[in-house]
């Protein structure tokens, strides 16, 4: 059986992930000319590479079209239902750091918490005629959160697909559910992360579709101790 | 298309209805995804079928028949009671079972003898079920929120305490991390360090400064005061937080809301029970308790057996739209809930009704319904 890695297809995590495997013995070629979109690896003979969009490999990982991929894991969590059981998050990388946050106006001094939260949205509807709204695109990660965690169910997603901090603002959201690695863009836009709402501490993985066939292949176990090794 | 999947004791149901005197309402399959996301909350989207119209509306499958007939009722009715009744496919993705299933009936809209309308639905609905169901002992759970919502205003909570705690009810795991926070003095809010900041130069205390202070904020980092939270709000929040943050609830209110949490008994003597604990407790809740015993008169009247209703004090939904009585009918001895309904008063306002109207009403789960009389069929 041929075994598919879905690798970044361009920019840090590309090259993250190459010097990764290149430490692990597992030098990455692309196959035809630079630019080309698949790839194998040296000396490895039944591992084949793809060159994916960072969103893409997720994807491609939860439905079992590729065997491994190094991808956040905050794409990971938010794109595949149950990702747990669908996926094994084989190694930590060490690169691609950024938190998934809940963050709201710095000048809402009265919310620190997400409890604080939770008594605003109760509150919401009753005093501006709609639901407290939230700027994100993480969708399942939110809902998980506010609804799983802290019981909160009233407030509405308002899908933001870029600049999301900017919306608080710019009065097309309240509050934001947004990745940080830095808090700058945050601090920018005169946010603030809630003392409790750090959704998720994200960073790149090697993740491994769970499926029946790899039971007791040598090369997925292969693949993996030598990633682990190489951290 | 004929519906071929139609439990077969749908008809002698709509006869019910009809004998009920009510009216029946179709509403269409397709609905705007608005109004059951703005009602039930974001969790619904995971499970309701959604789609999206040409231009871009978010349409869905109907989840439920509660929202269309109340907003019906709005465009067409307002105004005038009236008691509909409902039967037709709803569409939800469920644990286990097909997520297509049939639900029935009946919305009691604008009906101002609220113990009656309250009374009439739980009846209606032991009533129907029965029909269905010959000799199975049904098993009915009635809660109230409203007793919950006296009890501990009465116990000198404050203010945001009390919403909070409302806002749990029915949520057994939520209200009790929070009465185990209300007892416990280590906890305390978090506040950021501008609160410090002001509060030491005395802003916190007048809230004429701090609303002009968070306005000057919020003017000179871009935030527009009238499109979410106004200056206004964050203040008066602010020192309801102050409150929340300080208030220790004295072991003996908490036992009190521990014991009232805990009662669970025969409907029958749910009047006598609440009377004495409120006695004991000293807690001035008359209001709560005269509109409770005038609910079990009612169903007394309107012939309900008593000896199949429990009250339970915990039980609630929390939705923020339930205001009142709440109830579940199943089979004694079985898990499956048949039945349940409750009082919405608040719903139709925020559908958009200009003027108060109350409602109560119940659903039915014709599927589970079914299995039930298959089982009991298979019993004899």
């Amino acid at each position: 059986m041929t075994i598919t890695i879905a690798l970044p297809s361009k920019g840090r995590m590309k090259d993250d992930a190459s010097a990764i495997f290149e430490r692990a013995g597992m030098r990455i070629v692309a196959v035809g000319n630079d630019r080309s979109y698949r790839g194998r690896v040296e000396g490895w003979d039944d591992v084949e590479v793809a060159f994916l969009s960072a969103s893409e490999i997720s994807r491609e990982v939860g439905s079992g079209a590729v065997d491994f991929g190094v991808t956040g894991e905050d794409l990971v969590r938010e794109g595949i239902a149950d990702a747990d059981a669908r996926v094994e998050f084989a190694a930590r990388l060490g690169f691609g750091h950024a938190d998934v946050v809940v963050a709201v106006p710095e000048v809402w001094y009265d919310v620190d918490t997400m409890a604080d939260l939770g008594d605003v949205a109760a509150d919401f509807r009753a005093s501006h005629g709609r639901r407290l709204a939230i700027a994100t695109k993480y969708w399942r990660l939110t809902q998980q959160f506010f609804s799983g965690s802290h019981g909160i169910q009233l407030y509405r997603i308002v899908e933001s697909l870029g600049a999301t901090e900017g919306a608080p603002a710019s009065g097309s959201a309240d509050i934001i559910v947004d990745i940080t690695s830095t808090g700058s863009t945050l601090k920018a836009n005169h946010l603030k992360i809630l003392s409790d709402g750090v959704i998720l501490r994200s960073e790149a993985c090697l993740v491994r579709a769970r499926m029946a066939a790899h039971e007791g292949n040598p090369t997925i176990d292969r693949i993996i101790s030598s990633v682990r090794a190489a951290l | 298309m004929p519906l071929i999947n139609l439990p077969a004791f749908a008809g002698d149901l709509l006869a019910d209805f009809e004998r009920l005197k009510t009216l029946r309402v179709d509403t269409p399959v397709i609905q705007p995804a608005e109004p059951f996301l703005d009602m039930a909350g974001e969790d619904l989207r995971r499970r309701i079928f959604m789609t999206e119209s040409e231009t871009g509306e978010s349409l869905c499958l109907r989840p439920e028949f509660t929202i269309p007939v109340c907003l019906r009722h709005i465009e067409t009715a307002t105004g005038t009671p009236q008691r509909y009744a409902y039967l037709g496919e709803v569409f939800r993705q469920r644990r286990e079972g097909s997520s297509e299933f049939y639900q029935a009936g009946i919305e009691d809209l604008g009906d101002a003898d609220t113990a009656g309308a309250d009374a009439r639905a739980i009846g209606d609905a032991m009533q129907v079920l029965a029909n269905r169901l010959p000799g199975q002992r049904l098993k009915v759970t009635l809660g109230d929120q409203s007793v919950f919502e006296a009890v501990i205003a009465a116990c000198g909570l404050p203010g945001g305490w009390q919403k909070r705690l409302i806002h749990a009810f029915g949520d057994q795991k939520q209200l009790q991390r929070l009465l185990g926070e209300l007892a416990d003095p280590k906890a305390s809010g978090v506040f950021g360090p501008e609160v410090e900041r002001l509060a030491k130069m005395g802003v916190l205390d007048d809230e004429e400064r701090l609303v002009a202070h968070l306005a000057e904020t919020m003017e000179a980092t871009g935030y527009s005061t009238n499109v979410s939270r106004s200056p206004r709000d964050i203040a008066r929040r602010l020192k309801e937080k102050m409150e929340l943050a300080t208030t220790r609830l004295d072991k003996a209110a908490l036992a009190v809301m521990r014991e009232f949490l805990a009662f669970d008994l025969p409907l029958s003597e749910a009047p006598a029970a609440l009377h004495a604990f409120a006695k004991k407790s000293k807690l001035k809740i008359d209001g709560a308790l005269s509109f409770f015993d005038a609910r079990v008169a009612a169903l007394a009247e309107a012939g309900a057996d008593p000896d199949l209703i429990r009250y339970r004090a915990a039980f609630g939904r929390p939705l923020d739209y339930y205001t009142g009585l709440v109830f579940e009918i199943g089979i004694e001895g079985a898990p499956a809930v048949l039945a349940g309904g409750g009082r919405f008063d608040r719903l139709l306002t925020l559908l958009g009704a200009r003027e108060h109207i109350p409602a109560v009403g119940f659903s039915l789960w014709l599927d589970r319904i079914e299995r039930a009389i298959a089982a009991a069929g298979g019993a004899k």
